[in-house]
């Protein structure tokens, strides 16, 4: 059984300190069950001025289970699956503990995309990249951070518009871009897959 | 020329794998190559230095990553058994903590002008009459919170502590196990190499 009063206190510290630390949790459905945080790219990094969305899922054991997260927005990094935007991360896994919260895991999120470990990696593809062709590496994972992580400043006209040329009926969009919470990229997927 | 345009597509089924990381067709091949092959891949060189310390050879493990053209080699005393413990350990983290070890602990009633603060486990404060416990590293928490971890990880929540671990019960799981997990363990060991003493090279162009 998820300790449900556990996780309301941490919302609210999460809301009270947003300001210093730039990391957001907001519950997604009532039930606590599904959140959704954000992170901001770490300053100096290639994934600098975008901002990162992840998926929060709390396991029956929560807190003695750690939360299950993964990223939405699309990420080019070692320890990130570019297809599926699967973290590796030892603290979400083995590492767990209760001592951790949602806020301090963001932040440990967050922390390695500072630190890639690509000895560890996730996506291989982006490990290799990373450790024989550094420059190529960052320049991929600047130009998805420009791609898909800084989409969200676009207001919704200008959503609506850059999809319908892309040649979907306009209701189609708006629906779409409704059901996904306005994220661009993800009302994209919904349309391309049907 | 049907001959090329089969080798053109095999090569472009090969590619769609490795784009979407299918590698999940492939990997027990890879994870294959044992103990034996590894024998017959390293011929008796006297230039090599891996043959400096004449090792005996089923004490040593080739595991090849055709992914990020890895190679992980484990030699010299560590034998199956004790890799098998070392990863199973840490695949599933800190195992529980022995009962004995958790009954050892002392457990008091909180008394909020000795000290308050808060349970690092439920974030809640503590309240007059609760009952807490201190583990050997001196940290407290609510008796409940801390039995209820100590049953899954042995370990503190704040710094990592390790718990005395009940070895028996370790050593059955590790054999019912063994058989199963050996794939799975080989998998891990690409992936972690960071107990045991696992020796990393970089086999460019091999794949």
């Amino acid at each position: 059984m998820i300790d449900f009063s556990r996780v309301q206190k941490e919302l609210q510290e999460c809301s009270r300190d947003m300001e210093s630390s730039g990391i957001k949790v907001t519950p997604v459905s009532d039930n606590l069950v599904n959140l959704s945080g954000t992170i901001p790219g770490p300053i100096g990094t290639p994934y600098e001025g975008g901002i990162f969305k992840i998926d929060i899922t709390l396991p029956d054991g929560y807190p003695f289970e750690p939360p299950k997260m993964h990223f939405v927005t699309k990420v080019w990094h070692p320890n990130v699956s570019s297809q599926s935007g699967a973290i590796c991360l030892d603290i979400l896994k083995d590492q767990w503990s209760p001592a951790l919260t949602l806020k301090t895991a963001l932040l440990s999120v967050q922390a390695l995309l500072s630190a890639p470990e690509p000895d560890d990696p996730q996506d291989a593809v982006v490990a290799q990249q990373y450790l024989r062709e550094y420059q190529t590496f960052v320049g991929t994972a600047r130009y998805w951070t420009e791609t898909f992580a800084k989409t969200s400043s676009l207001g919704v006209e200008e959503k609506v518009q850059k999809l319908v040329e892309m040649g979907f009926p306009e209701a189609l969009v708006r629906s779409s871009l409704e059901a996904v919470g306005g994220d661009e990229n993800l009302a994209l997927e919904k349309l391309c897959s049907g | 020329m049907a001959s090329e345009a089969q080798s053109t597509e095999i090569s472009s089924l090969f590619e769609r794998f490795l784009r979407h990381r299918d590698m999940s067709l492939f990997l027990p091949f890879f994870l294959g190559f044992t103990e034996n092959m590894s024998v017959r891949e390293n011929p008796e060189n006297p230039q090599d230095p891996d043959q400096e310390t004449p090792t005996n050879s089923s004490d040593r493990i080739i595991l090849i990553n055709p992914f990020t053209q890895g190679m992980v080699v484990i030699e010299g005393t560590a034998n199956l058994d004790s890799l098998l413990r070392n990863v199973l350990a840490t695949k599933d983290g800190q195992p529980p903590a022995s009962k004995a070890s958790v009954e050892a602990m002392p457990s008091f009633k909180i008394d909020v002008e000795m000290g308050g603060g808060e349970c690092a486990i439920c974030l809640e404060e503590y309240e007059d009459g609760e009952m807490a416990k201190e583990m050997p590293c001196n940290h407290r928490f609510h008796d409940k919170c801390i039995d209820k971890w100590l049953g899954i990880h042995g370990s503190c929540p704040v710094c990592r502590y390790k718990m005395p671990v009940d070895e028996e019960e370790t050593d059955n799981k590790i054999r019912d196990h063994e058989h199963e997990q050996r794939r799975e363990i080989w998998a891990l060991c690409l992936q972690r190499h960071t107990n045991a003493r696992i020796v990393l090279h970089s086999i460019s162009n091999t794949f």
